[in-house]
Formats: C-alpha cells, sequence, structure tokens
C-alpha cells in the first residue's frame, strides 16, 4: 500500500511540474505585456523598464519559470514588495503575494463545495435509490425524466432565476454571500443556501442518474439474488448489499468531482459574486495577472491530483486488485 | 481622475451609462430627482456647469462644510464596487474609482468643494486657500491650516508635504500622475526621475530653488514655467498627504495612514473593505466633506447589472446600499427610468469622456476627404449603442461640459444633426474630385462597436466613400490604433480630462510634438497653429483668458482642422437605496460624492 501511495504521489509531483510549466509558457506566447498593468497613465518606455525589473519580467522566459519554482520553496523579496515562502509570486494586478490571497479564497471555496456535495449526495443518491427500488414505477420514470431534464440546466441560467425570484422580487431568501462559520453560523448558511442549491443541481441529476444505474445493477448481481433467495427482507438486501456495492463508483466519481469543486467553482462564484478560487482564477485571466494565475492552477491541479490519489487509495484498500496492478 | 485603459476602451466600444442632472441628488439631499424629460436634465447639467469653477480664497476654504439637508449621522453604508483598489498610497493613485476612495481617506492642499446648490470650488484642503500665485504664475505658496492631523493624531506639517512630493521620484511609484514632477523637473516623460532620483530616501531633498518649506505651516514651490492649473493640480488624489514618519515605501500601499474623514479598518484585497470614522479629523478644518456615516462597508466583484439589480430590488440591506462608482447597466436602464419609485433613486452626471472618430492624418492628408467624412458620420448611431440620452450627450466639439469656461458649441452642426448629411458630403468629394475614396475604417469587436460601425460604414458609403471595415480585438484595440505606422484611415477613441481643464485634453490629444507609439494623439495631428496656439495658451497666468482660448482653439481645431469628429460627452446614471441620504452626483469624480452620503434613520 505504501508502494503504491508513493508511486502515485511521484506520478502527481510530475503532472503538476507539467502543469505549471504548460502554463507558465503558454502565459508569455500571449502577445500582451503584463507589466502594462502596473503602468498606469504616464506609461513610458523607462517606466515599462522600471516595473519589468521590480516584477522580474526582465529575464528570459526559462530563467523566470525557474526562479518561479526555486522561490516556492525559499521566498524572495521583489523590489514591489515581500514575498514569503511558500512564494507563489507577487500579483501584477494586487501587489500582493499569492499564497496568502489563494488562502484567503479558500474558506468560501471550501464552503461552497462541501455544503453542495452535501446537497448533491443527499438528494441525488436518495432518488437515484429511490427510482433504483421502484424501477420501473411512475416514481422512476418521473425521477429519471426530472435529472433528465436538470441535468441540462445550466448555473448561468438557473442562478439569476432563484435571484430574481427568491430574492430581488419576492425578498424570500437573503441575498447570497459568504460570512466565515466563525463568524456566524446562522449567516454562514442563510448566505451560502442559494448557491449550494444551485451549484448542486447539475450534481443531483448525474448522481441520481448514476446511483439508479449502479444500484439496478447491483440488484442483478448473484449475490444479491442469492440474498434475496435465502429469504431476507428486500430493505436488508438493499442496504446490506446492494447499497454497499453500488458506492464504488460513486465514491471515484465523488473524488473527481470533489476536487474540482474544491479548485473554484467558476461560474457559481461569478454568478453569486462569491469570492473564492474560481472567481480569483477568472480575474486573473482578464488581468493577465500570471503570479495568481499559476497559483490558481497550481493550487486547482493539485486537489483534483491529490484527490484522484485519495479516490485510488480508497478504491485499493476496497479492492486489492488495484495495488497490485 | 483617469480609468484603466479597459474601463476607457469600455466607455469607447461598449457603454457606460448615463446620466443627467448633476445637481439632482435624491435620497434626502437638497433636491429630489424627478421623472422629467431627460433632455431637459441634460441641458440644464450643462448650463450648471459652465463657467462655474472657480478658486476659492480664504473663506471658501473654511471648514466646517456646509450641512446637507436632513443629514442625520450614524449607521453603516453598504458599497457594491466592481474593482478592488490596487493602490492606497496616494502616490499611486490615479484610477477613478481609488480616487474616489481617496475623497474619504486622504486629504491633499487642495480639494474640489461641490455645496448644495451644485457649484464646484476649488479650495484649500490642508491649505488655507486654493494657492497664491506670484512670479507670472511660476511661484505658489500654500499656508498649511491649524488642526490638520493623520489618523495617529500626528499633527501634519510642511515636512509631510515635501515628504510627498520628493517620494514619488522614487522607482517604485509609478502609477501615479506626473504632472508636478515634470513642472519641477521641467521635462518630460520620466527623465524627471534624475532629479531625485532615490526620493528623499536617502537623505537627498528636492532644491530650495524648486520646493521651499521655510516653517512648518509654509510650502513654495517654484516652477521654471508658469502653471496656473496648480490649484487643480493639487485636487488630484495622487498628490494628497503621506505620512513622512510612518512612509513604509511599497508596504504603504497597502496601510496607509489616513488624514480624511475616514481610516481603514480591515481592507482583504479582491473581497471587502471597512472604513470607520477618523478620531482625528476635525470637521472645522475641512470645507468640503462630512462624516456622517460611521462605517461603509465595500465589498468588491459587483458587475454594473449585479449592483443595478440589487439597488432596483431594495430589500434589506439593500436600502442602505449604494455604489460609488457603478452605473445603470443598459439592459436595466429601461426599467429604472420607466418606474417612478426606482428613478426618484438616481442621480445622473457627466463622466470627463469625450468620443471621437479620429482622422489618420498620416494618411488623410485632404481636408475636404476629411470634411466630407465629418459631416457625413452619424454620430447618432454611438449615442444609441451607448445608452442614448442616459449614456451620452450629443458633442459639438472636443471639449466636455464638465470643464470650466465650456461653451457650447456646435460649429459643424454634428450635435444638430446627428443622423449626418450624406448629401452635403458627396458634394464636397464631387467638388474635390475625391469620389469613391478608400477609407479602412477600424472598429473594435464589442457588441457596441459592431452595431455603430455598421451604421457609419454605410452612411460613408451613402456618402460617396469606398469603405472597408476592419475589426480590431478589444484587448489591443488601443495599441493597435496607437501605432504611428497604422494602417487605418478611422478609428474611435475616447479622452478624459485629469481635472476640469482643457489644458489636459487639447495638449496629449492634439500637440503634434507629441506624436509617438501609444500617444493619445491618435489622429496623428500636428498642425503648427494648433502647436502655437497650445505653447502661448500654456503661458497665460489669467484663468478666464486661459479657458476662453482653449475653448476658440477647439472650435479651430473641428472646423480648420478636422483631425476627427466629436461624437458624445459620456453620461453616468447612477443608483441608490431608498435609505441612502445625500447622494449627489459630483462631475469632478465622475462619481456619487461619497463625502455627503448618510444613512437615513
Amino acid at each position: 500500500m505504501l508502494r503504491f501511495l508513493v508511486r502515485r504521489t511521484l506520478g502527481a509531483v510530475v503532472i503538476l511540474l507539467f502543469i505549471s510549466a504548460f502554463t507558465f509558457f503558454l502565459f508569455f506566447a500571449i502577445p500582451h505585456d503584463p507589466a502594462l498593468l502596473s503602468c498606469g497613465k504616464n506609461c513610458t518606455p523607462d517606466n515599462l523598464k522600471t516595473i519589468h525589473h521590480n516584477l522580474g519580467l526582465d529575464h528570459p522566459v526559462p530563467v523566470q519559470y525557474y526562479l518561479f519554482m526555486v522561490r516556492i520553496f525559499t521566498g524572495h523579496h521583489f523590489a514591489a514588495g515581500n514575498c514569503p515562502a511558500p512564494c507563489f509570486g507577487y500579483s501584477f494586478a494586487n501587489s500582493e503575494p499569492v499564497w496568502p490571497t489563494l488562502i484567503d479564497r479558500l474558506p468560501t471555496t471550501l464552503s461552497l463545495a462541501l455544503g453542495s456535495m452535501v446537497v448533491f449526495l443527499l438528494f441525488g443518491l436518495g432518488t437515484g435509490m429511490l427510482a433504483a427500488w421502484r424501477r420501473g414505477s411512475a416514481v422512476d420514470k418521473v425521477l429519471s425524466s426530472a435529472s433528465l431534464v436538470l441535468s441540462s440546466m445550466q448555473i448561468y441560467f438557473v442562478g439569476p432565476l432563484v435571484l430574481a425570484l427568491l430574492v430581488y422580487n419576492n425578498h424570500i431568501l437573503d441575498q447570497p454571500k459568504y460570512v466565515p462559520l466563525t463568524q456566524n453560523p446562522v449567516h454562514w448558511f442563510s448566505g451560502l443556501i442559494i448557491p449550494w442549491c444551485v451549484l448542486s443541481i447539475l450534481f443531483t441529476a448525474n448522481y441520481t442518474r448514476m446511483a439508479r444505474s449502479t444500484m439496478i445493477e447491483q440488484l442483478q448481481e448473484e449475490h444479491v439474488r442469492t440474498a434475496r433467495a435465502k429469504g431476507m427482507s428486500g430493505a436488508y438486501v438493499f442496504f446490506r448489499y446492494a447499497w454497499r456495492g453500488s458506492l464504488i463508483p460513486i465514491v471515484t466519481i465523488l473524488g473527481i468531482d470533489l476536487g474540482s469543486l474544491l479548485g473554484g467553482a467558476m461560474i457559481t462564484e461569478w454568478t453569486f459574486q462569491l469570492t473564492g478560487l474560481g472567481r480569483l482564477a477568472i480575474d486573473s485571466v482578464t488581468k493577465t495577472d500570471l503570479p495568481m494565475l499559476m497559483g490558481v492552477m497550481l493550487f486547482s491541479s493539485a486537489m483534483i491530483v491529490l484527490f484522484n490519489i485519495l479516490v485510488d487509495a480508497v478504491y485499493a484498500f476496497i479492492d486489492p486488485r488495484i495495488r497490485l496492478s | 481622475m483617469r480609468r484603466t485603459r479597459t474601463a476607457l476602451l469600455a466607455t469607447v466600444a461598449a457603454g457606460a451609462l448615463v446620466l443627467t442632472a448633476c445637481s439632482s441628488g435624491g435620497g434626502g439631499g437638497n433636491s429630489t430627482t424627478e421623472n422629467k424629460d431627460a433632455k431637459v436634465k441634460q441641458s440644464k447639467s450643462a448650463q450648471q456647469l459652465a463657467g462655474q469653477i472657480t478658486f476659492g480664497d480664504d473663506a471658501a476654504s473654511k471648514g466646517p462644510a456646509e450641512p446637507v439637508p436632513g443629514a442625520t449621522p450614524g449607521g453603516t453604508m453598504n458599497v457594491l464596487e466592481r474593482d478592488s483598489y490596487t493602490h492606497l498610497d496616494p502616490g499611486q493613485i490615479y484610477v477613478s474609482n481609488e480616487g474616489q476612495l481617496a475623497t474619504l481617506i486622504h486629504r491633499g492642499l487642495t480639494t474640489y468643494k461641490l455645496d448644495n446648490a451644485g457649484k464646484y470650488t476649488v479650495v484649500g484642503d490642508l491649505a488655507t486657500n486654493s494657492g497664491e500665485q506670484s512670479d507670472g504664475g511660476k511661484t505658489w505658496t500654500y499656508h498649511l491650516k491649524d488642526g490638520i492631523k493623520f489618523q495617529d493624531g500626528t499633527p501634519i506639517t510642511s515636512k509631510d508635504i515635501r515628504w510627498s512630493v520628493e517620494r514619488l521620484f522614487a522607482p517604485f511609484i509609478t502609477n501615479g500622475p506626473a504632472y508636478l514632477q515634470q513642472w519641477l523637473a521641467n521635462t518630460a516623460g520620466t527623465d524627471y526621475r534624475k532629479l531625485l532620483p532615490d526620493g528623499p530616501y536617502k537623505g537627498a531633498h528636492l532644491p530650495d530653488t524648486l520646493l521651499s518649506t521655510p516653517d512648518a505651516k509654509t510650502i513654495v514651490f517654484h516652477f521654471p514655467k508658469p502653471q496656473t492649473d496648480t490649484p487643480y493640480l493639487f485636487a488630484m488624489p495622487g498628490y494628497s498627504v503621506v505620512d513622512s514618519a510612518k512612509d513604509t515605501k511599497q508596504a504603504y500601499d497597502k496601510a496607509p495612514v489616513a488624514s480624511g474623514p475616514y481610516m481603514i479598518k480591515n481592507f482583504d484585497q479582491g473581497k471587502s473593505m471597512t472604513l470607520v470614522k477618523n478620531p482625528n479629523w476635525d470637521p472645522n478644518t475641512d470645507s468640503a466633506r462630512h462624516q456622517y456615516v460611521d462605517t461603509f462597508a465595500i465589498t468588491f466583484n459587483h458587475q454594473a447589472e449585479d449592483s443595478t439589480k440589487r439597488l432596483m430590488s431594495d430589500s434589506g440591506e439593500n436600502q442602505t446600499s449604494v455604489s460609488f462608482d457603478n452605473a445603470v447597466d443598459t439592459d436595466n436602464t429601461p426599467k429604472v427610468v420607466g418606474d417612478p419609485a426606482i428613478y426618484k433613486r438616481t442621480v445622473a452626471g457627466y463622466q470627463p469622456f469625450v468620443g471621437q472618430i479620429d482622422f489618420n492624418m498620416k494618411r488623410l492628408t485632404d481636408f475636404d476627404v476629411r470634411k466630407a467624412l465629418a459631416l457625413a458620420i452619424p454620430t447618432k448611431a454611438v449615442y444609441q449603442a451607448l445608452g442614448a440620452e442616459y449614456g451620452a450627450e450629443y458633442a459639438g466639439g472636443f471639449l466636455s461640459p464638465s470643464l470650466a469656461g465650456y461653451q457650447k458649441a456646435d460649429p459643424l452642426g454634428k450635435a444638430a444633426n446627428p443622423n449626418g448629411d450624406a448629401a452635403a458630403a458627396k458634394k464636397i468629394l464631387t467638388d474635390a474630385g475625391k469620389l469613391n475614396t478608400k477609407i479602412t475604417y477600424a472598429y473594435v469587436n464589442t457588441t457596441a462597436g459592431q452595431q455603430y460601425s455598421v451604421t457609419i460604414a454605410t452612411a460613408l458609403k451613402a456618402a460617396g466613400f469606398d469603405v472597408q471595415r476592419k475589426e480590431l480585438p478589444s484587448d489591443t484595440y488601443y495599441d493597435l490604433i496607437g501605432k504611428v505606422d497604422n494602417q487605418y484611415d478611422i478609428y474611435a477613441s475616447a479622452w478624459g480630462a485629469d481635472w476640469p481643464s482643457a489644458s489636459t485634453v487639447i495638449p496629449p490629444v492634439f500637440d503634434g510634438r507629441t506624436i509617438a507609439d501609444q500617444a493619445p494623439n491618435y489622429a496623428h495631428v500636428n498642425d503648427a497653429h494648433i502647436n502655437s496656439e497650445i505653447d502661448r495658451i500654456e503661458a497665460l497666468t489669467d484663468p478666464a483668458a486661459a479657458q476662453k482660448a482653449w475653448f476658440d482653439l477647439n472650435t479651430y481645431i473641428v472646423t480648420k482642422v478636422i483631425p476627427g469628429v466629436p461624437t458624445v460627452y459620456y453620461k453616468q446614471l447612477q443608483l441608490f437605496g431608498s435609505k441612502v441620504g445625500g447622494a449627489v452626483y459630483n462631475n469632478m469624480f465622475s462619481a456619487i460624492d461619497a463625502t455627503k452620503l448618510f444613512v437615513k434613520q
């Protein structure tokens, strides 16, 4: 098991190195000078030269990449300001080190992702199992149809619609916003309930369909049929045997989804003005803020890779054949 | 005050919004915006502004400020802003949203006072008046008021003013305005840094022949050339005072020491900022600002559509919300102006920008061709794309109604006939033997840019031009048209004044000696008369005479040179919550005046 984890971790490091290099060099392929962000109206060549130096943009791109990687571990004092380790650079646009900004944005994204996960697992698995249990019935047909409709919904459509109905026009719910859980749990909950639900719609639909199909598959397994033949009750067999077996593919997909969500739910954060990692990524792209973009990319990639490893580990724990492969 | 290049592009191509009656503030001010015809209010607005900006004396500069009728102290004001603040160090502040914040936390030698009657005056802020000039406008003397302090109670002295000026020469100050440095060094570009390469940080100082501080309350500037706009200059947020004893250089940009009525309690970059009352701000020293609100709770990332919807709903905390800068978004403008209950919660005014279609004079050397272009172009297309009367006003010249000494004029008849005159243009081309002249029309690939470019191209074809449209990407639009050797004949741009004087418009945009890649003389006009007039007017020491001369020169440019055709004066409509009082649009800030706001109790 240890060798398996070490092997996967080393692979993850290589993947992250590749992503960082790809992002870095791709950024400099864009015909736009990021120093212009800090140059103001009186942007003369001399001023631009000074800013290039202040931001370390006066080195060749490969050297800049090397320095970027080294400074993650050593930190660096830029002319524009200090950047202690882990130093992922100094934002061109915000005039701040990247790492503290990422950490600052993480709680919002974490709250959004975990809260949403609870909602879509609860509803997705619940309705999926119900549909499987009542396979072929009207309940199954209604739930299956509803999941198809919901899976075609987009956040940028549903979000403003929900806001208009529940917030702007009828004043039923509070304006979505992030309040730290430690500061006020009630406001934390009330501020995120709409984003959780909207973000969960698509996931709920997907998990409903997945839970239904895997559960039906499990119900047709020989050991399940054997259990029923031995006289066990339907509910007991359903939860004791079929349910456990159907969890394996669900856990796999959940790990990947959660990793992606922790990297930032861009459209949801944008729609509800939540300042998480997704919003930060969008701002970094629109402002051509390379250090921040690199930070968000690496963080998001690390989350996805990390959760993939965790899923593999859980999978390997459940199924020993994985460890041997 | 300038917007970022991105914002400027947005004003050129997309549509910032609206505005009307500058002083018609709702929400508990002295007047309430009524749902009247917008055009009537626009006209009134221009008349109110014309020639009204004066330089204040000691009496005008003495605090406290005139009370806002009905104002009550206390409460928290929620502020919905689109962009976070990148810079808080006065020396780094240039863009408009940071300048708006600066009016609350920073103070300079002078500032703008907007009284309850809607009159603007440049008054002494830290100084006792707007400035005392001598030596033909080369020497300017300021005396500091009694009782002015930083947020920690430290008195502000002439040493702080000297320090604030000298640190502008340091290499880390790259974002703020450079007028003062250039005036002192008597040079263009960034050569001024040679005067004091490290700022004051290694013990060097500007010589007394340029800047002297004979005592703790007196500051004397000795400019090599007359600088009659000096009172305007020191009203720029970029020249506010920095605490010399607590100057942390780069770090000051995140934690400045306040001198205004509010100070920063908390700033979470990209998310929020909280301003609380500065206990060491003395209202008796300030003739322009108030301190009614207990707390400003500012949050960022609110696009215009979001802030508009929140404020329209007027639900919960939105009732005590406002946006300093966000305009009503174009899509929701009809709902806002169509609902009297919402419309009464709006204010409107001018932005500093004037739009124009530039004619590339490196390529369009024939005057008749340029005149025919000017007559044929339907400026109505741009006007409509910017939100019609709520986002624009037809322009007759290149100088905005928000400038001091504004004279309404329409020598080419563009404001009177915004549909263009294709027949007259065709006759000029025919008489000159220039029918079917090829015109490469570069336009920006935004929705608005695409819309009005089609209308303009169609009109030019009807007038007898052979038009080729060339679409340019929005992110590099100004880079491309800013090249001296660009291969386009006509293209849109916009320019906004740094202070309400034509001296920050005509020299940068029309002085032929400043032509360079990325310089704002996008038409590449180089006319001997314009150049000599710029020199002559800049040497005038009488502000009124200078104002008149600038507007006369504007008429000359519009009719005798025609380096482009003015299209619109940009305007803006802003919305606020029902429990927000004192909301007044300030044309000098291009935003709601934050210093007058209060929460209705």
